[in-house]
């Protein structure tokens, strides 16, 4: 988001907040929500694809609150309603190509009416039919499951994005010899993703509360936290959706105390940091040990101040339209141990992944009498290389990903032998601890900074005193 | 019922994880949170309530939101019981 686009939705958080219970707070979410896609949506070259992109978020949580209903429910009034409220937006959108001075919400002017009205009918008629013959069936939810992962994996891989840019320009008439991976940038879809799984799944357990097709699409693609998270879950979001809220003075408070917190880090700090912090270019001209620590300081620094102050903004936009994101960040860097700085980094990411992998993967395991050590690391090795390549499946992310395994299986293993047997003193313990794992934390982004070992190799021989 | 289901549970989680079966647990202790139980802990936590109570404890609700404390974890197994 930029800064003219948090100040837009605060004003409107305040203006809602002003006119208190006369607005129906659900529609003006969703109709914010469904704007706010088309209109965080970078530009891409290929033609159009910065409308079909957010109309594809949408389409596909539709379909998937089709078939996460359960069986035999009845369309309700309130999510025709819904529905057709999604449709309007989307097409009226569309219709702003046609009005010159108001063009666009899109980064670039929208397709022609006539084939948006063919997509909208066809993704109707999918929720229509999805919603009555195939709600809660188990092969549907596991295929849409995979579904996801697949657009995962070829939005995350980079060949894989190249070959489906080139696919779509071929579509668009565009040249495509042209294509790059950089061509397909997909706003929030990672976050989208793993949202839209967990509803699957709770569906498939049983676990997920009845949601109406407003609050699906509001929880899905809610445009505080559609570009970077955090990721919450659908009955907590629901709760807050459900519950009567009145913007009050404490509420208030509270949302700018985040939201100048959020641009103070993000846009002041996070932004000056980026001037030297570590990158590809500068790592490959760096020629002192020295500088080679202060560039990854900064790094280390600049990537926590974006993206906790992303969560802020988020966080505080979030308060003043009555929904309470959870927290992202609890003051990682400052943690005595690798464990303590995973549950204190990006925390919703890494409590998704225990829920939906290391834990059923444990619970697995523990079922076949491997040694306690081996269950331990094949579940760390699992989870924390996924936590890497949800961030692109490349080698270097791969590694990124085993270094913090390793790293959380040595503490583990070390604290279960400490147990009982003796303690440090807890000064020691708290001040040793949270240096020697910033340290660990902060070399370990080398690997995720930088795309290629090379590079990562000719930093780690300077920041280790050795020679080029 | 509550007292006792805390006390058979105080006595799994100092004596089996965390290897100090002398020690008592205060009824509010942050377990998770206080980071006295970790992530592969937790699922052997919920096998022994499973086995114990008969009692279901999903994998998305071994967090410190759904229970931090003897006191809770007692709480949510006695509403399932």
């Amino acid at each position: 988001m930029t800064l003219n686009q948090i100040g837009l939705f605060a004003a409107l958080g305040l203006l809602g907040g002003a006119l208190g219970a006369r607005l129906p707070r659900r529609w003006l979410l969703l109709a914010l929500s469904v704007l706010a896609v088309f209109w965080l949506q970078p530009a891409t070259p290929i033609r159009n694809l910065d409308f079909w992109l957010p109309l594809a978020s949408l389409g596909l949580s539709a379909v998937i609150w089709g078939l996460t209903l359960p069986a035999g429910t009845p369309l309700t009034r309130r999510d025709a309603t819904a529905g057709l409220v999604t449709l309007g937006l989307a097409l009226g959108v569309a219709l702003l190509r046609y009005v010159p001075d108001a063009c666009c919400l899109t980064a670039s002017r929208p397709p022609e009416v006539l084939p948006v009205s063919l997509v909208l009918a066809v993704i109707a008629g999918v929720v229509w039919l999805t919603g009555r013959g195939f709600a809660g069936q188990p092969w549907a939810l596991t295929a849409r499951v995979g579904l996801l992962i697949g657009l995962f994996v070829v939005l995350k891989y980079e060949p894989l994005t190249t070959l489906a840019a080139a696919g779509l320009r071929s579509l668009g008439g565009q040249d495509a010899s042209l294509a790059t991976a950089y061509d397909i940038r997909w706003l929030g879809f990672s976050y989208l993703a793993f949202r839209l799984i967990h509803t699957l799944r709770d569906r498939l357990t049983g676990r997920l509360p009845h949601l109406h097709l407003d609050e699906f699409l509001t929880y899905a693609v809610f445009f505080p936290a559609i570009s970077a998270g955090p990721i919450d879950r659908a009955e907590r979001f629901q709760k807050d959706l459900q519950s009567e809220f009145r913007l009050g003075g404490g509420t208030l408070a509270e949302a700018g105390g985040r939201l100048a917190q959020g641009l103070l880090m993000k846009f002041v700090l996070a932004d000056s940091l980026a001037l030297f912090a570590l990158n590809p270019q500068n790592a490959a001209e760096v020629q002192s040990g020295g500088w080679a620590w202060v560039l990854l300081y900064a790094y280390a620094l600049r990537l926590f101040l974006d993206f906790a102050g992303y969560t802020h903004l988020a966080i505080g936009l979030g308060l003043l339209f009555g929904i309470r994101l959870p927290e992202n960040f609890n003051r990682p860097y400052l943690q005595p141990n690798l464990t303590a700085f995973w549950n204190g980094w990006h925390m919703t990411l890494t409590q998704w992944l225990r829920g939906y992998v290391f834990n059923p993967l444990t619970r697995a395991l523990r079922g076949r009498n491997w040694p306690v050590a081996v269950i331990i690391l094949c579940g760390q090795v699992v989870t924390m290389l996924l936590v890497g390549l949800w961030h692109g499946i490349t080698l270097n992310f791969a590694v990124w990903g085993l270094w913090h395994a390793l790293g959380l299986f040595v503490h583990n293993r070390w604290a279960d032998f400490a147990k009982g047997r003796f303690q440090l003193p807890q000064r020691l313990a708290a001040v040793g601890g949270a240096l020697l794992t910033f340290h660990f934390v902060a070399l370990g982004w080398v690997w995720f900074a930088l795309p290629t070992p090379e590079l990562a190799g000719r930093l780690f021989r300077l920041l280790l005193g050795g020679m080029q | 019922m509550t007292q006792e289901i805390q006390s058979k549970l105080n006595g799994y989680i100092t004596a089996e994880i965390m290897k100090q079966p002398d020690r008592t647990l205060g009824a509010d202790e942050a377990l998770i949170s206080g980071g006295l139980i970790d992530s592969f802990s937790l699922v052997d936590l919920a096998l022994f309530v499973e086995e114990t109570y008969g009692v279901r404890l999903d994998d998305t609700e071994l967090n410190a939101q759904t229970f931090d404390s003897l006191a809770q974890l007692a709480a949510l197994i006695q509403s399932r019981m």
